[in-house]
Order: structure tokens, then sequence, then C-alpha cells
């Protein structure tokens, strides 16, 4: 033994002559010990980490001065050796974010040294959010980033605008990067309703998400920069013990909000009203018609006196159910770090036969080969399905179903679907019909890091993303609409995009006060699309439905396209004395997107920053704790104007099964992307040694050479043309505040606000700025994209009950009216998007207990309800009518807003203001509250902390808007911005979960 | 020196990806270019065949503009009860310029006459044959003059015409803004490629337009003009020389998956493509239809003596039990636009209209159409209001009832032939776009 022990010794000895060995305990402010912590000797590799009880013991040679305590999230500490034999250290959280590592497209930084505006969102704002997409869970949470669903089905697409919306027909969504992919983010939705394409991305996987919101830290995005970039960080595992994470939850969905319906005594009168007055009015209908009507809708039975009273609301929506498992192991040591993850999520939507389930997993790995180089795989795959409804304006979609009349069976006694419904009633699609989408994603990465220099490394990445979308429809011969003996449609979408980047990046301080740090690179993508599908009649029965069963193929598509990008990059900083900052960036883009003559941009930006407070005269001031003044000033590019916009092109038709052609596109070889130049000055601050902290910013944005979809005289033989004309501006304030209102005696409180202002306005249009009217919108100079424009509605004549309209003439009477609606002059009526936005989360907690909850609100959008003709429309048609209907005129004198009921005569019925509403509302976005059983407890049963929460989100709503939902618009593609046309509204959740970490 | 290396091999990879500029040249996979389109006699062949399929389309004679134009027209023997707005606009006599039927109508239409104006500016590449030549020449200016035809009788108001366009466009870079043509512009160009069509088509062309095609349809214009004698001559012509027959069936002139014998021009569905939308909203589910959008009413089933196939060429709706019409009851038959039948009943008019007897005694053509359908036969003096008549059984619900109140000076629920709700409006897209255009009178 004492041989052993001193050969062992002697041993030692080679590597160092003197050694000594020192102990330590790390733990937090509150005294909880820290595990993982890295303890390292300042200025060698050697280094240890702590273990479970937050303890280390670290062989250290004689020599040895100090050593450095770090751990995420808390500020790094040097502890000098004083020969003590053990330390005691305590690390106090990273202050007020300032050190936070910020990632910034090719590499990352700290938010000290960042001149450029960037939000961040780190995974404790993510998870336990109860809902199947990630982009919800952004809502809210960061200042001029608006993220909306565009209505309350699972699969719903997804809307993102990053200060406004930067372009009128080209991409407004941003690029997303995952890990420094570019991720595919194309709807590949054919059911006509869009979906959103990264429901494939599991929120649980995601450690982070930046927003790069301003010209100087999206640039280095170039072409693909202008709607901002949203980069996609994943957990990757730390240093330290394995760590199990296991999460489950589960939790009930309702809609937000139903709209209330006449019901069946109430339909009945005022129908048997309309049908009287329409005979008064024009002679029809004929005595007995809206009986027979009746007598058809109610299945023959009794509805002079209401037997069938069924509220369609209750037949569309459901309570929803939602179920998440998810479970990682990560961990690593100096050489190689883990993650490993996976997670299920299995949703039924709040609209019936609207579900959704999701697999997904993922392996984050790093390795270590030798102090210069290291290598590493992210890979992450998901298998998504999902059960999808039709498009908004299809009679079978569920929502259509609200205003089915009151009087007709949902169901008959045995339960199959009513037949005779006033319109297709969706339970025949429901029952006899299918639509599943299934999304499979695979996203990877390959990466390799060579250290040249201690100072200058190389990296070498290659990204694959790929999305393999398939969908899968069967009607059968009981569907309504079908007189083929079935149908059914199979696509196949595949979607695949590689990446190659390659770059070196350079940090070093070249003298004493002088930092400079460089990033070079070049990146070149290529993403193919391929696409089939087939369509079949003739089923031997319903119970055949695949297409193999099909006597007859009716329709068949195959069709490629491909785009590519070809890139170079490069940022520099220089910082002075770690208060001065100065940053360029530029890159270098061609695609194969451009036209012929335009295909290379260059786009430049530049920044500078001032860290005020370390200047000598502030240095010392105990309220103003922190103080940056910061600007950028640069140009971006938005390609997201499809692959061939340029070209004249022909595309193959079949008339009797011969083939013809067709133009299909009228071109222009000047076609290339929409130029962004953005202005941001930005001031940061921290008072009250950080307690209060924030940043002001002021926005402008510019857009030029917008892609222009402009619209042609129908004469001319096509009806638009793509043209880089216009000029659009979005500019704004945001405000964030953070506060630590209460730190004391355990109990603590801090606030998060944000605030957005974001005017958008049009400043010039082609064809020397003349409007630009499609259906119920308009593009014009001075306005906000895609205002609403419509005839003024003016209420009801109370002599006659007919609806009148402002005639709005330039000249004439302004308080002058019509009963002609043709003869009213539209008027900028609204403006689909909100001008205000504001998000405010506050946190609690108290020994274990925390609560946090998100309020965010909209404020001067407008949104107008293209259903409001059928379903607000007094008892123009057999629609069932929204309650407020019983208000119409009905006998001279009468003041009302809802004109007299003729049925079939259109009074009132043409699209006007009458249905354009303000869309102003506060939500209770998200409410979490949170129980981690006491850390004792949990060490003596081994684990390392148990959660127990609760969780909702849309919980609250408050609004004056009459609709379903004022975050909800209409889905199907010819339907224009801002319109709801029997949208579906929001659902709100409620889960309950637990969280165990071994 | 080992640095050096690295800046070495970085400065390759960057040469390497400069050989990636090649790569930047991208095809569309799915389409051509204009340029080639329009160079080889093959293309020419194909934009031609393509041009049918435009018109083809459910916003022109696919469908919606036969129902606009019965539902305009049919008064008391038609009857709109589906949900779609547009359609109870026009029925109602209050159309919006914004009607999507009416917009859809106007810019299907001249997408299509441009395509056929491109095939008329490309002849010169047609070199193989001078009758291929011609054939394509005849096609291209059959399609057009019937386009032409159905604009103006919408949208022409008394002198005002609708914009001409004889030139196909292709550089949409140019001022694209257009006056509307005189009336009397726009028939004399449908005239011109109607006579020269009859020149240069062959007597058959399977189901494109041949001859007698262009023959029959210069018969419908005349009598829309009020040359009964030129509308007599043509319509004779057919009758006697075209071939075709009529069906032994009332039903067998309809529902066809080929041509029957009397359709002297049909625009052909297949599963596959084409647009029937008139059975869209004539049909019931079970047939391809919506249920039963329009519906036959009382007073036109009541028309038909007994025993006459056309009173009871109906059925009723699997979904409301309404009577609807048995001509578009397959949802992929052809759409029949000149039947022969027609062309009796042209012939029977101008010869009645100009004391000439062309062919046959308007009492012979008449008892014709009755015999096929087993209708008694009628005798003594033929009378206008007859002839009429004959029309509105044997041709309802195909796109006449409003051209024959016009024509004829008639009227039709209270609104007279020159009521300016009976012309449709300029489309509020074009208004919109067009800064020469002129709105209708009334809108």
């Amino acid at each position: 033994m004492k041989k052993l022990f001193t050969t062992l010794l002697l041993f030692a000895g080679i590597i160092t002559y003197a050694q000594q060995t020192i102990r330590g305990n790390v733990v937090d402010e509150d005294g909880v010990a820290l595990i993982g912590a890295t303890v390292q000797v300042v200025g060698t590799t050697n280094g240890t980490i702590t273990d479970l009880d937050g303890n280390f013991s670290l062989e250290v040679s004689a020599d040895a001065e100090a050593i450095q305590i770090s751990y995420t999230g808390y500020e790094t500490q040097e502890v000098s050796l004083i020969g003590a034999e053990s330390y005691d250290i305590v690390l106090s959280s990273a202050s007020e974010l300032l050190d936070e590592v910020i990632v910034i497209g090719y590499g990352s930084t700290s938010k000290r040294n960042l001149t450029d505006n960037v939000a961040k969102l780190s995974s404790k704002d993510i998870d336990k959010v109860p809902i199947s997409n990630f982009q919800s869970t952004m809502s809210g949470k960061a200042a001029g980033v608006r993220v909306t669903q565009v209505n309350g089905k699972v699969d719903a697409g997804i809307v993102v605008r990053v200060r406004g919306a930067a372009s009128i027909s080209a991409g407004s969504e941003p690029l997303y990067v995952l890990d420094g992919v570019p991720l595919i983010n194309q709807n590949e939705s054919n059911n006509g309703a869009p979906m959103n394409p990264l429901l494939s991305l599991s929120p649980t996987e995601i450690e982070s998400i930046d927003i790069l919101k301003d010209a100087s830290s999206a640039a280095i995005y170039g072409a693909r920069g202008a709607n901002g970039v949203v980069l996609i960080t994943t957990k990757r595992g730390k240093i330290g013990k394995a760590k199990m994470s296991l999460n489950m939850s589960t939790g009930m969905s309702t809609p937000t909000n139903l709209v209330e319906w006449l019901n069946a005594e109430q339909y009945v009168e005022l129908l048997t009203e309309a049908a009287e007055n329409g005979r008064a009015f024009g002679g029809w209908p004929d005595e007995g018609f809206v009986e027979g009507r009746f007598d058809r809708y109610s299945n023959n039975t009794d509805w002079q006196n209401g037997v069938i009273d069924t509220d369609w609301n209750d037949v569309a929506f459901r309570t929803g159910r939602q179920s998440n498992v998810d479970f990682s192991v990560s961990g690593g040591d100096e050489k190689t770090i883990y993650y490993l993850g996976g997670a299920y999520n299995d949703t039924e939507g709040i609209i019936l036969g609207n579900d959704l389930d999701r697999f997904s997993a993922r392996t984050n790995l790093r390795h270590n080969f030798n102090s210069r180089f290291t290598a590493g795989l992210n890979l992450g795959y998901s298998k998504t399905t999902i059960d999808r409804v039709a498009n908004d304006n299809a009679f079978v979609t569920p929502l259509q179903a609200i205003a089915q009349a009151p009087i007709s069976p949902a169901r008959l006694e045995d339960g199959t679907p009513f037949a005779g419904t006033v319109y297709p009633n969706f339970l025949l699609e429901q029952d006899f019909a299918s639509y599943i989408t299934q999304l499979r994603r695979l996203t990877g990465k390959g990466y390799a890091e060579y250290t040249i220099l201690p100072s200058l490394k190389f990296n070498s990445d290659f990204g694959y993303d790929m999305s393999y979308q398939t969908e899968d429809q069967f009607r059968g011969s009981r569907t309504p609409f079908q007189s083929t003996n079935g149908f059914a449609y199979n696509s196949n979408a595949i979607q695949e995009s590689y990446v190659f980047t390659n770059y070196l990046s350079f940090d070093k301080d070249v003298a004493p006060l002088h930092n400079v740090n460089f990033t070079l690179g070049t990146e070149f993508t290529q993403a193919d699309r391929s696409f089939a599908s087939v369509s079949g009649t003739q089923f031997p029965s319903d119970d055949f439905q695949t297409i193999a069963s099909a006597a007859e193929i009716t329709a068949g598509n195959g069709t490629e396209t491909a785009y590519n990008f070809l890139s170079y990059f490069a940022r520099a900083q220089y910082v002075f004395d770690g208060k001065y900052f100065i940053k360029g960036s530029i890159r270098r883009d061609g695609s194969s997107r451009f036209g012929s003559n335009r295909r290379f941009g260059t786009f430049p930006a530049g920044s500078v920053g001032w860290i005020i407070s370390q200047e000598d005269f502030l240095n010392n001031n105990n309220t103003l704790s922190f103080l940056k003044l910061r600007a950028s000033y640069g140009q971006l590019g938005n390609s997201e104007i499809g692959n061939f916009p340029s070209r004249f092109l022909f595309q193959g038709v079949s008339y009797n099964q011969r083939p013809g052609i067709q133009p299909t596109q009228p071109g222009n070889n000047d076609l290339t992307w929409e130029t962004s130049t953005q202005l941001d000055i930005g001031l940061e601050f921290g008072l009250f040694r950080d307690r209060i902290s924030g940043e002001v910013d002021y926005y402008t944005k510019n857009t030029e050479g917008l892609l222009f979809s402009v619209p042609l005289p129908g004469s001319s033989g096509a009806t638009s043309i793509n043209r880089n004309i216009g000029i659009l501006e979005n500019r704004g304030i945001e405000l964030l505040l953070n506060t630590d209102n209460i730190n004391s005696g355990g109990f603590s409180w801090t606030s998060s606000f944000n605030m957005a202002n974001n005017v958008n306005e049009i400043l010039a249009l082609p064809n020397d700025d003349a409007d630009i009217i499609f259906s119920q919108n308009i593009n014009r100079v001075g306005q906000p994209v895609s205002a609403h424009y419509l005839p003024e509605y003016a209420g009801v004549d109370p002599e006659n009950g007919d609806a009148l309209y402002y005639i709005n003439s330039e000249e004439g009477d302004p308080e002058a009216t019509t009963n002609d609606i043709g003869e009213a002059n539209r008027i900028v009526a609204g403006n689909p998007f909100p001008e205000w936005t504001a998000g405010l989360t506050n946190t609690f907690a108290y020994k274990g207990v925390t609560l946090s909850f998100t309020f965010m609100g909209e404020w001067g959008a407008s949104i107008y309800n293209a259903g409001g003709r059928f379903q607000s429309a007094n008892g123009d048609w057999f629609d069932n009518q929204t309650l407020d209907q019983l208000d119409r005129w009905q006998q001279p004198g009468d003041e009302t807003m809802v004109p007299q009921a003729r049925l079939g005569w259109g009074n009132g019925t043409g699209h006007s203001t009458r249905w354009l509403e303000e869309a102003d509302f506060i939500r209770l976005r998200n409410l979490t509250l949170s129980y981690d059983l006491p850390s004792s407890l949990m060490q003596r049963v081994g684990m390392n902390s148990t959660q127990f929460y609760l969780s909702g989100i849309n919980l609250l709503t408050f609004t004056d808007y009459p609709g379903y939902d004022p975050e909800s618009r209409a889905d199907s593609g010819n339907l224009t911005t801002g319109q709801a046309f029997y949208s579906a509204p929001a659902a709100r959740t409620i889960s309950f979960g637990v969280n165990i970490n071994f | 020196m080992n640095n050096l290396k690295y800046i070495f091999y970085f400065t390759l990879a960057l040469l390497v990806m400069s050989a990636c500029e090649k790569r930047l040249e991208l095809e569309p996979a799915q389409s051509i270019s204009g340029e080639l389109a329009t160079e080889s006699e093959a293309n020419i062949q194909n934009i031609l065949i393509g041009t049918y399929s435009e018109a083809g389309e459910d916003d022109t004679y696919g469908g919606q503009l036969q129902m606009m134009a019965d539902l305009l027209g049919g008064g008391a023997y038609i009857d709109w009860v589906g949900t779609f707005l547009d359609p109870r606009q026009v029925i109602n006599k209050a159309m919006l310029s914004d009607n999507n039927f009416v917009g859809n109508f106007w810019n299907n239409s001249y997408a299509a006459i441009n395509q056929a104006n491109l095939v008329l500016d490309n002849l010169g590449v047609v070199t193989s044959d001078v009758s291929e030549k011609d054939r394509i020449e005849g096609e291209a200016r059959f399609l057009r003059a019937l386009l032409y035809f159905d604009l103006i009788r919408h949208f022409g108001s008394g002198d005002l015409g609708v914009p001409l366009r004889t030139t196909g466009i292709s550089d949409y870079s140019i001022d694209l803004g257009i006056e509307r043509a005189m009336t009397s512009a726009i028939y004399d160009l449908i005239i011109d490629d109607l006579e020269s069509a009859v020149d240069l088509l062959p007597e058959e062309n399977s189901f494109f337009a041949d001859k007698y095609s262009a023959e029959a349809l210069l018969a419908r214009v005349h009598l829309q003009l009020g040359n009964f004698s030129a509308a007599g001559m043509a319509a004779n012509n057919v009758i006697e020389n075209s071939g075709h027959v009529l069906t032994p069936t009332f039903a067998g002139a309809f529902n066809n998956d080929e041509n029957s014998t009397e359709d002297v021009f049909a625009f052909q569905v297949t599963s596959q493509d084409g647009a029937n939308d008139l059975n869209n909203h004539y049909a019931d589910e079970g047939n391809g239809g919506r249920g039963g959008d329009i519906i036959v009413t009382d007073a036109y089933a009541a028309l038909f003596d007994e025993g006459d196939e056309r009173g009871s060429f109906f059925y009723a709706s699997g979904q409301s039990g309404d009577r609807l019409t048995s001509k578009y009851i397959y949802q992929f038959g052809n759409i029949p636009l000149i039947r022969l039948a027609e062309m009796y009943l042209i012939r029977a008019e101008a010869s009645l209209e100009t004391g000439n007897d062309v062919g046959a005694l308007p009492i012979e053509d008449i008892n014709t159409i009755r015999r096929r359908s087993g209708a008694a036969e009628v005798s003594g003096e033929v009378t206008k209001e007859m002839i009429l008549m004959e029309r509105v059984k044997e041709l309802g619900y195909e796109g006449f009832f409003i051209h024959d109140v016009v024509r004829t000076g008639g009227s039709v629920d209270g609104f007279n032939a020159d009521a300016p709700e009976l012309t449709m409006p300029i489309p509020q897209s074009e208004m919109d776009t067009n800064n020469k255009i002129q709105q209708n009178p009334g809108y």
C-alpha cells in the first residue's frame, strides 16, 4: 500500500513537481448548491466540476495563484488562493443579463458588447406554454415582434412580423435559422388554408431564440434578412453529471369566445317577416315559399313550435385536449458534451375533426478531439400527423356550420348527419371524409471548428434540412357534392436544402484596451422542391380509400423547382477600452431568383456603441448604473419573391386531353430583391444597480423596390405583373423595461414590460402613385399597406328600412347618403395591422412557488368580417343570423343600424363598413403557476428537483370586438388581408404538468 | 507557416465557392420562356389549344356566362335559390361593379382573346403546310369572334363597345390603358373574323371549330343584329351541308362525353380537364352539382304540351326537392355551345322576317324541332311569337334568354330591353387599372 502510494506520488511528481489539494463548496446567493459549476486554475487547463452537493476538490500546483469558478447564468468569479484548505464560494447571478450570450449569426457576443437590436427569449419563456407550435410562445415577449396564429385550428399558419410588414407582395415572414441552418418555411398545404411548416419543431427542444430586428444584426443574412431573422438555438449538454429531465403535462382547451346566434323561434320569426317584406318590396317570394323551406330544413318537423333548436356552435366546437411528454438526458465532460431528447405532443383541437400529434427527437453532440479541433453533430427529426378540416371558404369546414338554420337537426335519430341543411352539413364531411397531413422533418448540422491560433478559429458547417409532407384525402360517396363514387387525393412534397458554410473568426486584444474581432466567410445554399400528386375517382365502395382502388385516375401532377444562393460575408468589430464599439458587416448574395440583369446584390451595415456609464463621470453613480447609446444603419434584402418571378413563362395545359400551352406570367428581366434600408437608434440603461433596466429604440425601415404584383387591366389579357416599384416605410419606437420590484425575505417580484409602436406607410407606388385596389383592400400612398377600402355604411333610412351609405363624393355634402351602394364612393376605412402592441410579464416567487403571467395587447387594427353579408345580413337568405340582427327596422320611425329584412333582395348586403370592426384587445396570453418541492426533500429521494405546474394560454380577453376573436383571420387564400370569414377563435387551454429532474 | 497554410486553404475554399456562380443559372422545369413559346409551329398549335382551354374555363364558356345570360333574361322561367350573392345580384338586375362573376368573365375572355391574338400574330412560323396555317388561323379567328360577341352583347351600351385588341400583348411594361371601341367596330371584327374562318377552316376538324362552327356562329351574330337574310343563309348552309343531324331524342343532345351529332360546336369537358359550371349550379349533389342553385319554375314547366319530352326533362333535387333541368346532370359532360336545333330556329325566324323561305318553310323547321321531342306538330300561320316561344322551350337554360329579350325589344321583370340594368357593369378591377375606360350608364 505504501509502495503504491509512493509510486503514485512519484508519477504525479513527473507532471508537476509540487502539488496541493484545495477543496471548496459553490453555492448561489440563496445558499443552494450549484451542481456542475466549472472550477479551473487560472491560466491553465487544470479544472474540475462541482458534485451534487456543490463540493469540489482540485489538485493544484504550488505556484497556482487563483481559481476561476463559472456557471451558466452566473457571474464568473476569480478567487485568489490564499493557502486555505477550503473555500466557500458564493456565485451571484449574472447582473441584469448584461453578460448574457446573444447569438448573432456565425457567432455570438455578449449583451454588453452588442451594438444591434436583438431580442432574446430563453427556454423558460418557451417551455410550459401549452401550445404545440413554438412561434406562439414568442407572443407578447419581445418588443416589436408580433406573432399571430391565423386562427384556432391546430395546424393554422403563423404570421410573424418583425417591426411591421416590410413588404406588400413578397414574403414578410422572418428568416428562421436553427443552429445555423436556414429553415425551410414554405407552406405545403393543398387544402386552401396555409399550414405552419414549423409545427414540426417541438418547443421543448429550444434553448433560446434570438430575434435580429435591426439592419446591423440582420445584415449578415443579406438578401434574406429584411424581415428580421429568428435564430433558434437548441439545447445542448453541460459539463457535469448526466441530467435527466422528464416533463409531463395534460390540459383542456375551449374556444376563447363564441358568437350568439338566433334560436329556432327567433329564426322563424325573422325569416317569415323577411319573406313578407320581400313580397311587398319586389313580388318575391311567393306565398308558402318560406314555409316550404322551413319544412325541408327542419326535416319536416314542427318548426312552428321549435321542436328542433340546434346550437351549431355546440356541433362545430368541442372541448379540446392536449398532452405533452418530453424526456431528455444531457451532460458531458471536458471532452464530450451531449444532449438527447425526445418529445411527444398530442393535441385535440377545439374544432371537431382537427387533431395533431407529433413525435420528435434530437441529438446534439460535441467532442473536443484535442485542444485545437472540435467537431459535432446536431440532428433533429420529427413526424407530425394532422387531421385537418377544410379551409374557411368551404361549406364543409366546421366553422361554416355556425350559420346553419337552428331548426335543422345536426344528425338524424339514427346518428347519420342530416343532409337537408341550408348548405351542406359539414358532418357529412366529418363522418365520411378524411384529410390527413403528415409532415416529416429532418434538420441536422455537422460542424467542425479548428483553432488556428487562440484568437483565430476556422469553422466549417454543413447543414441539411428536409421537409417531406404527404397529404391523403378521401371523400366517400356520401360527402357533399360527391357524384363520382368517392374521391381520393394523394400528394407528396419534398423540400430539401443544404447549406455549406465556411468562416474564419478572429477575436483578440491586439493591444491593451484595443479589442478586434472579425468574421469572414462564404456560404452556398441549394434548395430543391419536388412535388407529385394524383387524384382518383370511382371506388368500389367507401371501404376502399386509397388511390389503388380508384377506377379512374382524374388528375396527376409532378413538378420540380429549385433556387440557390451564393454568398460572401464579413463582419468586423473594434472595441476600445470596453466602452467604445464600432462594427461593420457586409454580405454579397447572388441568387437564381433574381432577374438575369440583377443577379448579385451587396448588403452593408454598420453600427456604433458607447457605454457611457463606464466613463469616469458616471463610473460610481449609484442611480445610473448602466447607460449605453447605440446606433445602426444598413441595407437588407428580401428575396422571398418566388423562384422564377422574373420570367415570361408559358406552361402546359390540357384540353380534352390534348396538350396545349398558356402564358402564366408576364416577364420582367429587371426583377430583383427588395431593398430595405434601416436605421436604429437605441439607448440601454440600468438604474439602481440595474434593478431597473431597459431599452428604448427608435427605428425607420424603408423598403424600396417593393415587389408588386401590379394589377393590370384585365382587358390586356393578364391581370398582374411582378415589378419592383414602390416604397414602404415602417417607423416606430420600442420600449423594453425590466424591473426587479421586490427581492427580500425569500419573496421576489420581477416585471418585464415591452411596448412598440409601428407606423406603416406607403410612400410611393407604381404608375405615378396610382392606387392599387384588390377586393376590399387598397394600397394608397400615405396609408398603411392593404388598408381596408369600403363604401361607408350610414345605417338605415328610418322611413323605409333601406340600408344607407355615405356618398362621400369629393365635393358634395359629406353627410349625403344613398341607398344605392354603387353610388357610394369607397373610403380608406381602417388599418388591417395594429399600430401599438404591448406585453407585460410579471413573475412572483416565494419559497418554491412561482407565479408568472403575461398580458399582451394590440391596438389600431380593424377586421373586416367578409362573412357578415351572409350571417349578419338582416335575414337576406336562410343562413342563420347573429343575434344582433333581431334589431332590424320594422316600421317607419325605427332608428336602428340593421336594415329591413327582405328575403333575397340584398338590402344592405354589399361589401361595406357595416362589417368592419375594431380589433383592439388585451389578453392574458399565458399564466404559469409552479411549485418546486423543497430541494432537501428531493435530494433525500435522489432527485434534483420536482416541479408541479399549472399553465394556461389565452385565459382572459378584454375586447369590444363583436366577432369570434380579435386575433383570428381568414385562412383561405382568396380572402385578403385583415378579413375574417367563418374563422375559428383561438383556443383557451389550461394544462397541468410535472417536471422532474434526476 | 502553419497559419499561412490555413489561409491558403481558406482562399482555396473561396475559389471553389466562386465556381458555384454558374449554378445560379437555373431554368424552370414546368414552364418555357415566352420567346420559345412563339418560335415554333408546334408551339403555336399548342397556344391555340391553350386558347380553347382558357375560353372553356368556368368563368366563361365553362358555364358562368350562359348562366348569367339566363339569370338576367329568364324572368318568370328561372329562379336562383343558391347562397352565392353574385348570381343573385344578376337575377335581381342589381349587379355591382365588384361582382366576381362579371369580373371573372371579363378577365377570362380577354385572356383568351390575347392568346388567340398571339396565335394570329405568329402565323409566320407555321410553314409546314398552307392548309395547316389556314386551319390555325381560322380556329383562332373563330374563338376571338366568339369571345368578342359575348363581351359586346353583355358590356356594350349603345355605341359604346368594349376595348378592341387585335394584336397579342407579350410586353406588359407598356401603358395598357385602352378606350372602349365603337360597338360597330367590334361587330365589324366579329363578322370579318367569322367570314374569314368560314373560308379558312376545313369541313371536318374533330371537336375543334370547323367551317360550319364558324358559319353557325355567323348565323347567330346576324340574327342578333337583325340581318335576317344573312342569318338565314348561314343557318341554311349549316343545316344542308354540315352533315350534322338532330339527335334521335332530346335527351341525346345533352350530357355527352363526346360531341353528339347535333353539336355544331361544343366545349370539351372530361374528368381530367375542362370545366362544367352549369352542372355545378344546375344539378343536385348526386349529379355532381351543389344541390340545385338554379331552379326550373312552375311557369317554365307549364309551357309544354303533353307528350313533349322537353316538358318533362326535369328532376327533383335530391337535396331540396326543387325542380331542376336535366340538361346538366353529367359533371364531365361537354358543354354544347351551338346545337343544330338552334340553326333550324334561326332559319325559321329569318325566313319569316324576310319572306324568303330558304331551305324550308318556317312551319317545317319548327315541326322538325317539335317532332324530335314528341311534341304535337303545329299547323297554320307561323308567328314571330311562336318561334320565340319555341326557342324558349328548346334552348332554355343554354344562355339565350337575355339575348332574345334584347334583340326583340322585349322586357323582363319590368325592365325594358334597353334598361341599363340589363347591361353588365365594367368590372371595378378594370375601372381601377385602366385610366381610359368608361363605365356603363347606371353604374
